[in-house]
């Protein structure tokens, strides 16, 4: 048969509305939950993605291996924006035309870029460790969701732990804080000032150049400051040779600290051996012990569906990316629970991602309420230090000065809410 | 202000600014030899320290001691390979394109090697012990101060070569191709070899700041810090590298330590950046560098 242009054209015609069609049939139908975990495997968060991909994954599979959740299975599309705004939008854009109801950037720039069109859209981003500290008004931000302890928070639950540790009282110590120098590292510096001024400890900051990779003229001032408490506040190579240097000025390693941005890889980088009594702020159980985690060898790695190295399962990045995946799918299953039927949209899994009540993903978290008002969870986490081998919890879950990170984040949103930055 | 944090900032910065010196040291190498300015040197650097992570603990098993001389040889390959197969073929073109080579070949191994070997961090143990080594009140970094050592031994060595038979042949070819050729010298083996001691040289500097930092893609900034001392030392002045190495680790150091606390931080980058910028301006052959003049 001789192709003409009007066979072409009719051909191409009837394929482009058939392509279409099992489409909208399995939106119908097929009752699936699309999010989207756009997020930096190749450039700067590459320190965290891959392991906290693969928890996530690999969650979403132990859940879909049991038959969903609330009748709806989940279908997790990866994709790299290399922490570069313009692929994310186009990434952003390319999920929203997909039908993603969720979007996990994991990077605070990104996660900054994104927000206008989140809230436009409402598709609901995920902004756990990362993005606006502000984010945790849910009246300024009704979809944008940090769902864990924001960096403001994390700073005040390090140094109520130093004031239980020093007998309950901070006054006339000194507090070195030695940061990256970006927003990111610069956000815990207004709450460190508040609790100076209010606890009357003597607070220094040392910014250091990004990404960190030389800091030797800072660590011997940070010494000499004879700090009580030091908290470094960086990721990935800054984090590791803000390690190395307090290691070799001979701080005390009992007495250092840093956020949620430390892992085990970066205790081999340094020596297991020399950084024993480092602390952490922890958001979720590390290790294997987590029943979660038992399940997800058992059903998921040991039935060869691992989305990475059975190695890194349990580590505490792997399990940041597994608590941020229960927490989704937890919104899933109450949304699911208030309008069983759907229809799947960002405001049906908004519903339930704000109603997710004391949830603990057994034992693994700490109890989560995210309510319309409050997208933190409540803000607890728990101290955690390195005995050579692994992260040991030092306290139960808590959280801590609230008042005053609760004054920073309304200030901010206020602003939001007035002028939209 | 505090004299021993002075003292203390004064000391590390000259051992810091040996240890960019050597990388430095690579750049002259290679413009000495055939008049291009290498901006793949940071890269290469990264590359040798991670071909010492394969060869060592990660990778093969090997010790440390053999990995690293294995990884130098690798490194050499690599880099008369890369003169051999990239630049070889740019003979004729405009010195502007070779650069925009060198500086394409970094962009490209800054992505590469960290997709192959993973992007996290990879620890590179030397042996060097992190405990604090104190000298009366002062206190100084051992890794800082062994890699500044060996950083040193190694760019005195490079000096001896350049007065050496080698030497004078690179220095001849730097001169004149035309004119080497004329007089029998083999000017594109010349030009392999300094690729391959530059890429061995890196590997060492890779080792270095790779004990002290851990090894990832941020290696490869060592090139603004090299670019900065070569060109205030003088592209094609080994000596000037030395001293400017001692002088921009020097200002570094004590900008942080002086200037960061009253501005907010921030100026240790400034620095390098200030020097590139000042020296051109000022003295574009740099403090040691041969100034050419051309007859019109």
């Amino acid at each position: 048969m001789a192709l003409t242009r009007r066979t072409m054209l009719t051909g191409a015609a009837v394929a482009a509305l058939a392509s279409h069609l099992p489409v909208r049939v399995a939106f119908g139908q097929d009752r699936t939950v699309r999010f989207a975990f756009m997020q930096d495997f190749t450039r700067i968060y590459t320190f965290v993605t891959s392991e906290y991909s693969q928890g996530q994954r690999d969650y979403i599979t132990l859940v879909n291996g049991r038959g969903g959740v609330g009748g709806y299975t989940i279908v997790a599309d990866i994709s790299d924006h290399a922490n570069d705004q313009p692929r994310a939008i186009e990434a952003y854009e390319r999920a929203k035309a997909q039908g993603a109801v969720l979007i996990d950037p994991l990077s605070t720039p990104v996660a900054r870029a994104l927000v206008p069109r989140a809230l436009e859209d409402q598709i609901n981003m995920i902004t756990a460790f990362s993005g606006r500290s502000d984010a945790a008004d849910g009246t300024a931000f009704p979809y944008v969701l940090p769902l864990t302890p924001n960096y403001w928070t994390q700073a005040g639950l390090l140094i109520d732990y130093f004031k239980q540790q020093d007998g309950g009282s901070l006054q006339d110590k000194t507090i070195c804080f030695v940061h990256i120098d970006t927003p990111f590292g610069k956000e815990p510096l207004p709450i460190l000032e508040k609790l100076a001024a209010k606890e009357g400890f003597k607070f220094l900051a040392f910014p250091y150049t990004p990404p960190g990779n030389d800091q030797s003229a800072i660590w011997p001032q940070v010494r000499r400051a004879r700090p009580d408490w030091t908290v470094f506040w960086g990721a990935a190579v800054g984090q590791t040779v803000a390690l190395t240097e307090a290691v070799r000025n001979g701080l005390d390693m009992s007495r250092v600290s840093s956020s949620v941005w430390l892992s085990e890889s970066d205790m081999e980088v340094v020596g297991k051996d020399q950084t024993v009594g480092v602390m952490k702020v922890e958001p979720c159980v590390s290790g294997h012990e987590p029943k979660i985690i038992q399940d997800i060898l058992t059903e998921v790695v040991a039935a060869g569906k691992g989305a990475g190295p059975q190695d890194k399962v349990g580590t505490s990045y792997y399990n940041y990316g597994v608590m941020l995946a229960a927490l989704m799918v937890e919104g899933v299953r109450r949304a699911a629970e208030i309008a069983p039927d759907g229809p799947v949209t960002g405001p049906w899994l908004n519903a339930g991602l704000r109603s997710i009540t004391a949830f603990d993903a057994e034992g693994m978290i700490p109890p989560t309420t995210i309510t319309p008002e409050d997208h933190q969870g409540g803000g607890y986490g728990r101290i955690a230090r390195w005995d050579g081998e692994k992260f040991v919890p030092q306290t139960d879950w808590f959280s801590a000065n609230q008042d005053i990170v609760w004054q920073e984040i309304r200030k901010y949103s206020e602003e939001f809410k007035k002028n939209g930055k | 202000m505090d004299v021993i944090l002075l003292l203390e900032l004064a000391v590390n910065g000259i051992f810091v600014g040996l240890m960019y010196a050597l990388v430095a040291a690579g750049m002259v190498l290679i413009y000495k030899t055939s008049g291009i300015a290498n901006l793949a040197q940071g890269a290469l650097a990264m590359t040798g320290a991670y071909v010492v992570v394969m060869l060592a603990s990660a990778g093969l098993g090997l010790p440390i001691w053999a990995a690293v001389p294995l990884a130098m040889v690798v490194m050499f390959a690599v880099g008369a390979g890369i003169e051999r197969l990239a630049l070889r073929r740019m003979i004729g073109q405009p010195v502007i394109m070779v650069i925009m080579l060198t500086l394409g070949l970094e962009i490209f191994l800054r992505g590469l090697l960290p997709g192959v070997f993973g992007a996290s961090v990879k620890r590179l143990d030397i042996g060097i012990p992190n405990a604090p080594l104190f000298l009366g009140e002062l206190l100084v970094s051992r890794a800082i101060l062994i890699g500044g050592g060996v950083s040193l031994a190694l760019i005195l060595l490079s000096i001896l070569l350049f007065n050496s038979r080698f030497g004078i042949i690179m220095r001849a070819v730097s001169d004149n191709q035309t004119a080497s050729w004329s007089v029998g010298i083999r000017v594109e083996r010349a030009i392999a070899v300094a690729w391959g001691l530059s890429a061995a040289m890196a590997t060492t500097s890779g080792v270095l700041w790779g004990a002290t930092q851990g090894v990832d893609w941020s290696l490869s900034l060592l090139l603004i810090k090299a670019l900065a001392i070569a060109i205030l030392g003088g592209l094609d002045s080994i000596v000037g590298v030395l001293i400017a190495g001692v002088v921009v680790g020097l200002a570094e150091s004590m900008a942080t330590g002086i200037l960061d606390p009253i501005v907010g931080g921030g100026t240790r980058d400034v620095v390098a950046s200030v020097i590139i910028v000042v020296t051109l301006l000022v003295r574009p052959h740099g403090l040691f560098g041969r100034e050419h003049i051309e007859r019109v």
